[in-house]
């Protein structure tokens, strides 16, 4: 053991054997830096999809709380008809229902919304969303959307991965796992938020799950650094901020040189793009350049406040300096009746909050030529009942057997309305479309085969789309 | 390349070994390759197997049906399994096209044929095997190195050299307590070294596996499989107060609680004959899952999810099983069936879960509690004796002053004397009686033993119902939709169960779990031992010792640390001793040209491996470099500071009110973690999040570490403090706090240009710094 300790080290490569002298320290780093960038694994480099893709982006927007589907597209005019009858028992039987318990709502809501059809296709929205009226033929409405699960944290879970449960990969994640990062100085999975408080289920909602956090989506914040730490901390300059990070880098080269661990490269190009990072993100939250016309596209007044309508904005930029996937959360979409949530006073507001930024991100991509290569969701984690909540207002319950979700671009087929209600707008009369079968579609259009992109744990292969049959609607995509 | 493929190159590199070698191993050659291409339709689930063929069993696979046997032993042309792996023809070939699985390589086809060439034997499978010691000469930590270099004496390899002796204790220290050793440590173990290197060693870690830091750093291991976190979780998630649990996990770890004490106190400390209020504290374990509080749910969805996490969580934690499967439909890999999950299940279906209240020692709670009954009882008497004092007072009341009475008088005042409350009359009698008074002196004695008897904290635990649940099969997992009753019970496939109680319950199933004939449980643990210490378990498939997870590297190592340990009374330290003393542990972690060559990725271990240290640890690291650690043990979580608006990113908005004084600079193990917000700067290195098990942290290496540590405002504190030690000490000094060797020239060339806050902040992001090498 005496011996062994001060034996002279072995270096691992054999031309440090004599030691590092300081002339030849240059081009050694030098060396050991190309070595090192040809070692670093970077998990968010691009990779190659299964088969050719349709899309290389996607844009979610995610009307947090569950958006009725009965106010705003799902025109059932024998609801009116029927509204205060209780709903025939042949609908209800054996089902299940977040209240279940309570003794209100098992009457019919019916509503008095004006609904009419738009453009070529003749898609029908109701009053409440003039702008997506306007956009209707670039849009793929599916009607029958149909969940497992009924309250707010394991349906939003469930919406994102597939799963209830926690501690599985959400579906930036997984995209992100699947096709790296076309960004260098971005995260490839970026969360927007707005609305009066954070979605249900927190962080989990997007979590990388089993696979390695460099997956994770990063949230974009409203207040204080759009990314956590992000900035340089005050008192330092951007020449020492440099210099810290040139020296930190050439202390690591020498330990990857004496070690021969391939994590130092890594962390080498981590400092880099981190470094990277600290410039692009400021840029991309300054809209400054934005045309006058380009903010009243968007109903924006104040660039600097949170709303809806500033995120789909940056939702643009980040998609036109390739973040991969960009989700967008907007809660309070729980019309359950009460004195905060109901139909009458809340739901026109909410309405308006997300109408003309989502008709807006749709026309905007396309005018730039993006919306070919980007997928715009819109949807909740479930919709509403057709029966009606009565408290101090009126409201609808979670309904999980058939709601309304948007697609545009990425080869989703626009001016289409696939899937039909029953009279009721209960459950699908033809055509139902499982969330797993969504998610199978969309990574479709990404050049993903949903039962290739696996994750090998516990044995087991995850996907997304679980182990139960799912598949790809052919039908809505071009 | 995996570990599976770099394990199958070694084999079929040279065939004629295998052939000089003996026959093939099933086990460790066949089965995997069966696992992975053929089981989920030809395995133990019936109903998903195809063509009534199975090919896990000798039996299934030699039958004869319709003529055909997919397996002769001996004879090729005559094997149908043979035939189809050969065909090119769609429908015939297997896998077929429709699996979507890949054909099997010429090397897996190779030793396919040469195994049913041999005769096709089945072997067990080898994990559902009690591991046989295997003998060898050598024992303590020199039975590790024997057989670690026997392995690597057949690549041709060798042993690295002992690291030096600073980076080895600073290694050592961070394993055993988490916690970087400090210079003057270092120092030390450095001249201590240099006369007895081994005599100095042993001393060290002697000393380390004394510090109650070791039960800090530990405990951390073990709450991750606990996932153990400080709230309910889902959308609400509400604080819980459960810390009580992580200072048992702490405290039993430091006492060396022998392990198979340690699991049946956690699984069922409550059921034990006498429990002590410390082993209902440890059942807490189970106490760690989520709990929904939205409204509008059925609440009995929740609880049957959260007995599914436990059954999980205690097939994954102790026996490296994922039960999982099960629990829609019978297991397609491993001979689980339906019915045995739920079997498993009906042990965690019959408990109450209530709130227990712990008090501080020093607290003679059933004295008090005495006391205050006595009390009670004579304050009564005086009271009754005394009416007429009330009474009076009552009378020659005012009006005016009646109505300016405190709300609580006014209404004791109102209601009828026989209605009023002993704390009705004590609070009449407070206003008319003197400070002396033996009634108001025996009442202020009454109040003090009540406050302090509502001091304790509290913390969740287990209890058994009176009478069990009817625990029934759910067809396809779904709790809507019960089938057969179910007793409780284990699977068949494993070792014996007995009902010790005669009551069938969860202190059975503790029993079972540690008994001496359960094949897994030992190895299971050593296994993720060995992977704290070398990056990686010999399993590498830590949480699967199933027909899907991995062959261990090292088959026989596994079986004596596994041996071993139960042999020394199931002790951890002991186990910690033996493997951190051998010389495998001791290696070197550079690599080497020849290692990189022939075993790049150390399987094989001819050197030590880095590892970026662990979240908590991470801040545990710099701020002990910096001089601001607080070693405070034990109590409550705190509330260092976190960025803004972290907490806004939950439905409810937490409150985070930032600790003061030291608890400022508590080890990470002691921030208080939500489930729905947990704190930024343990996420970003990879720190569970609580949900479910966790028994191997991914370690990640990102940008957003690297921007944690440049300008997190909690590391650019810590980068102060460490500056005015640059200022004091000098440059050295702080370089030696955070790696523990000396500077070259070179490095103190490079930060020696830098200001002394630059400088610091270098050191604290330096990849040495932040890993354990």
């Amino acid at each position: 053991m005496n011996d062994l300790l001060f034996q002279t080290r072995r270096h691992f490569f054999s031309q440090c054997s004599m030691g590092i002298g300081g002339l030849a320290l240059a081009s050694l780093l030098a060396d050991a830096q190309s070595h090192a960038a040809s070692i670093a694994q970077n998990p968010l480099a691009p990779k190659q999809p299964h088969f050719p893709p349709k899309a290389k982006n996607v844009i979610f927007l995610f009307m947090a709380g569950g958006p009725t589907q009965l106010e705003l597209f799902d025109y059932k005019p024998k609801l009116q008809e029927l509204n205060g009858q209780p709903i025939p028992q042949s609908y209800v039987e054996g089902k299940r229902f977040a209240f279940m318990n309570t003794s209100n709502g098992m009457n019919l809501l019916g509503n008095d919304r004006k609904f009419r059809q738009h453009g070529q296709s003749g898609a029908w929205v109701s009053d409440l969303l003039p702008y997506t009226a306007g956009i209707t033929d670039d849009l793929c409405f599916v009607k029958t959307c149909k969940t497992d699960l009924f309250n707010h944290a394991p349906a939003k879970l469930f919406m994102n991965t597939g799963s209830g449960q926690f501690g599985r990969p959400s579906m930036g994640s997984w995209l992100t796992y699947g096709l790296g990062s076309a960004c260098d100085d971005l995260p490839g999975f970026v969360v927007l938020q707005s609305g009066p408080r954070g979605p249900r289920g927190g962080a989990a909602l997007w979590s990388s799950g089993m696979l390695p956090s460099s997956y994770q989506g990063v949230p974009l914040r409203n207040q204080g650094e759009p990314i956590l730490s992000i900035t340089t901390p005050s008192g330092v300059s951007d020449a020492q901020q440099r210099q810290v990070i040139d020296t930190v880098r050439a202390l690591n080269l020498k330990q990857l040189v004496q070690t021969g661990d391939q994590e130092i490269a890594t962390r080498i190009n981590a400092y880099e793009m981190a470094y990277r990072m600290q410039t692009s993100a400021p840029d991309l939250m300054d809209t400054s350049g934005e045309s006058q016309a380009t903010l009243d596209l968007y109903g924006i007044k104040d660039p600097k406040e949170t709303t809806f309508a500033r995120n789909c904005l940056l939702a643009r930029r980040l998609v036109e300096r390739g973040v991969r996937f960009v989700q967008l959360y907007d809660t309070n979409w729980d019309h359950h009746g009460g004195i905060t949530e109901n139909l009458q006073k809340h739901l026109p507001g909410k309405a308006r909050d997300i109408d003309q930024p989502a008709a807006a991100l749709v026309r905007d991509l396309k005018a730039r030529g993006l919306l070919d290569d980007t997928i715009v969701i819109w949807g909740g984690e479930f919709g509403r009942t057709p029966m009606g909540e009565v408290r101090e207002f009126t409201g609808r319950n979670h309904h999980i057997d058939a709601f309304t979700m948007w697609f545009a671009g990425g080869g989703f087929k626009p001016g289409v309305t696939y899937g039909e209600t029953d009279e009721l707008g209960f459950g699908a009369a033809v055509n139902p479309v499982h969330v797993h079968d969504i998610h199978a579609t969309i990574l479709h259009q990404l050049g993903l085969n949903h039962e290739k992109l696996t994750f090998r744990s516990q044995g087991l292969d995850f996907r997304l789309t679980g182990v139960n049959p799912s598949h790809v609607v052919k039908e809505i995509i071009a | 390349m995996t570990r599976l493929k770099f394990l199958f190159l070694i084999v079929v590199s040279s065939v004629s070994t295998v052939r000089a070698a003996g026959p093939v191993s099933f086990n460790r050659q066949i089965r995997p390759i069966l696992s992975e291409k053929c089981l989920a339709c030809h395995g133990f689930d019936p109903k998903h197997r195809e063509a009534e063929l199975r090919l896990d069993t000798v039996e299934g696979a030699t039958g004869e049906r319709d003529g055909v046997r997919a397996i002769v032993p001996g004879d090729l042309a005559k094997s149908e399994l043979w035939t189809r792996i050969l065909s090119t023809d769609r429908d015939e070939m297997m896998p077929p096209p429709k699996s979507h699985k890949t054909p099997l390589t010429a090397g897996q086809r190779a030793l396919i044929k040469l195994w049913i060439e041999q005769g096709a034997k089945y072997e067990s499978h080898w994990a559902f095997i009690p591991p046989v010691r295997p003998q060898v000469k050598e024992s303590g930590s020199a039975a590790v190195d024997f057989f670690i270099a026997r392995e690597l004496g057949k690549a041709g390899l060798k042993m690295s050299e002992a690291a030096r002796a600073e980076k080895l204790i600073r290694r050592v220290s961070l394993d055993l307590i988490g916690l970087p050793p400090t210079s003057a440590e270092v120092d030390a173990f450095t001249a201590a070294a240099a006369n007895d290197p081994d005599a100095a060693y042993d001393d060290l870690v002697k000393r380390l596996l004394g510090s109650p830091h070791y039960g800090e750093r530990w405990a951390r291991w073990w709450l991750d499989q606990a996932r153990y976190a400080d709230s309910n979780g889902y959308s609400i998630d509400a604080p819980r107060s459960i810390w009580k649990f992580r200072d048992w996990v702490v405290g039993a770890l430091n006492e060396d609680m022998p392990f198979n004490q340690f699991t049946i106190e956690q699984i069922a400390g409550d059921l034990l004959p006498g429990t002590t209020e410390s082993q209902k504290i440890a059942t807490g374990f189970h106490r760690n899952t989520t709990i929904n509080q939205e409204g509008g749910i059925d609440v009995e969805q929740f609880r049957v999810d959260s007995i599914f996490d436990r059954v999980a969580t205690t097939s994954t934690v102790w026996m490296g099983l994922s039960v999982g499967c099960a629990q829609c439909h019978d297991h397609k890999f491993d001979p689980i069936e339906q019915k045995e999950y739920y079997r498993l299940f009906a042990f965690l279906n019959n408990q109450e879960e209530p709130t227990l209240k712990v008090f501080d020692p020093s607290v003679d709670v059933s004295g008090l509690t005495a006391e205050f009954k006595e009390i009670e009882g004579k304050l009564q008497a005086i009271i009754k004796e005394r009416y007429a004092e009330i009474a009076n007072w009552e009378k020659e009341m005012s009006p005016e002053f009646r109505s300016k009475l405190a709300s609580a008088i006014k209404k004791a005042v109102e209601k009828p004397v026989e209605k009023r409350s002993l704390a009705d009359n004590l609070a009449l009698f407070g206003i008319i009686l003197s400070p002396s008074d033996p009634l108001r002196v025996l009442s202020d004695r009454h109040k003090e033993i009540d406050t302090q008897l509502n001091q304790g904290t509290t913390t969740l635990v287990m209890k058994e119902l009176p009478s069990p649940r009817k625990t029934t099969v759910f067809i396809k997992g779904d709790f809507t939709r019960p089938a057969d009753e179910v007793v409780p019970g284990t699977p068949a496939v494993l070792h014996r169960y007995e009902n010790t109680t005669g009551k069938n319950n969860r202190l059975d199933l503790a029993r079972w779990i540690v008994s001496p004939g359960n094949p897994l449980t030992a190895r299971v643990i050593m296994n993720r031992v060995w992977q704290q210490h070398f990056g990686r378990g010999l399993v590498e498939t830590e949480n699967d010792f199933g027909s899907q997870g991995g062959q261990p590297s090292h088959p026989e190592l596994l079986d004596w640390l596994a041996t071993e340990f139960t042999a020394r009374g199931w002790s951890l330290k002991e186990m910690h001793r033996l493997i951190v003393t051998s010389r495998t542990y001791r290696q070197s972690a550079s690599d080497r040209p020849e290692l990189h060559e022939k075993d790049p990725n150390n399987y094989l271990l001819g050197r030590q491996q880095r590892m970026r240290l662990d979240a908590e640890i991470v801040r545990d690291a710099a701020l002990t470099v910096s001089g601001l650690l607080s070693p405070k043990l034990g109590g409550p979580p705190v509330f260092p500071p976190i960025p803004d608006g972290v907490m806004s990113l939950g439905q409810v908005k937490r409150s985070w009110s930032v600790s003061k004084g030291e608890d400022r600079y508590r080890r990470g193990l002691y921030t208080f973690v939500y489930r729905a917000t947990p704190p930024p700067s343990l996420v970003v290195f990879d720190a569970p999040d609580g949900q479910s098990t966790c028994t191997r942290r991914i370690r990640s290496n990102t940008p957003l570490q690297a921007l944690t540590l440049l300008n997190d405002a909690s590391f650019f504190e810590f980068a102060t403090a460490l500056q005015k030690i640059i200022e004091k000490d000098g440059l050295e000094f702080a370089f030696r706090r955070c790696t523990a060797r000396k500077p070259s020239d070179d490095e103190m060339k490079l930060l020696g240009k830098l200001d002394t806050l630059s400088a610091a902040r270098v050191l604290l992001n330096l990849d040495e710094t932040v890993t354990r090498d």
